[in-house]
């Protein structure tokens, strides 16, 4: 059986705060692990924001449908919107082994997405940009 | 997300409940700064943290940059085990002061 939600959000600085929220309830009425949950809760917030500061040259991204779905080994995300190509995961990984003052701010978040999602893809598909995160609810 | 502030001797230790991310860090990010305009040493606790984005880690790197800068001290304990795995892969583990304990980062 499938279960979750799919949602359209704006360009503001609630919409995160709005699908973070949705997310949570759906993953505590299906008993998710926190740390399934935390995961998610990141890369949304990573992949929100990031869209935001990236896709506006030229046409805005004034909104953007976030879709997740449940079932019994994945949660699956899939976040679309008609902003200008931008692949997310097409940038250099961050040196990670910089000191404290050799390190720069910010340049972090697609680095974690990468990390903590089991599968993260990109792709152009009729003048949109979609992207799909796979977590697997059972490690191993 | 909620931050309160206590003092230990000259230790300003501020406890952030709830999640750190980019909605949130803005206002971390305020009271952060006022506890820096008096504080030397600070010790972030994070046993109520639930989750940490990279706005978040923004913010903690500020903090110790800041602190580097001025001569105070940081360090943190009560981690989760998500937040942790977020320090791991972004390398924060390694650079920023993390403790097992209260005591521990009071020491």
């Amino acid at each position: 059986m499938r279960h979750g939600f799919r949602m359209s959000v704006g360009a503001q600085p609630g919409a995160v705060r709005e699908v973070s929220a949705a997310f949570t309830e759906l993953a505590e009425g299906h008993g998710l692990s926190a740390d399934v949950r935390r995961s998610i809760n990141v890369a949304l917030d990573e992949l929100l924001t990031n869209a935001h500061s990236h896709g506006q040259t030229g046409s805005d991204v004034d909104s953007m449908t976030v879709e997740v779905k449940l079932d019994q080994e994945s949660v699956t995300v899939i976040l679309t919107d008609d902003g200008m190509p931008f692949n997310p995961f097409g940038l250099d990984t961050p040196d990670t082994t910089l000191s404290v003052e050799e390190r720069p701010i910010g340049g972090l978040g697609i680095h974690l997405v990468n990390q903590l999602m089991d599968q993260v893809s990109y792709e152009r598909r009729d003048g949109h940009n979609v992207v799909v995160l796979v977590k697997q609810l059972v490690n191993g | 997300m909620q931050i309160s502030t206590r003092t230990s001797n000259d230790v300003h230790i501020v406890s952030i409940a709830g999640s750190l991310d980019s909605g949130t860090s803005p206002e971390a990010q305020k009271s952060l700064d006022t506890v820096l305009t008096s504080a030397k040493n600070v010790v972030l606790d994070f046993s109520e943290l639930d989750y940490i984005s990279s706005a978040g880690l923004r913010v903690l790197l500020g903090v110790a940059k800041k602190l580097r800068a001025s001569g105070g001290k940081l360090g943190m304990f009560g981690l989760n085990q998500s937040v942790r795995e977020v320090f791991d892969i972004s390398g924060f583990s390694s650079i920023l002061p993390v403790y097992q304990s209260e005591a521990e980062a009071l020491a």
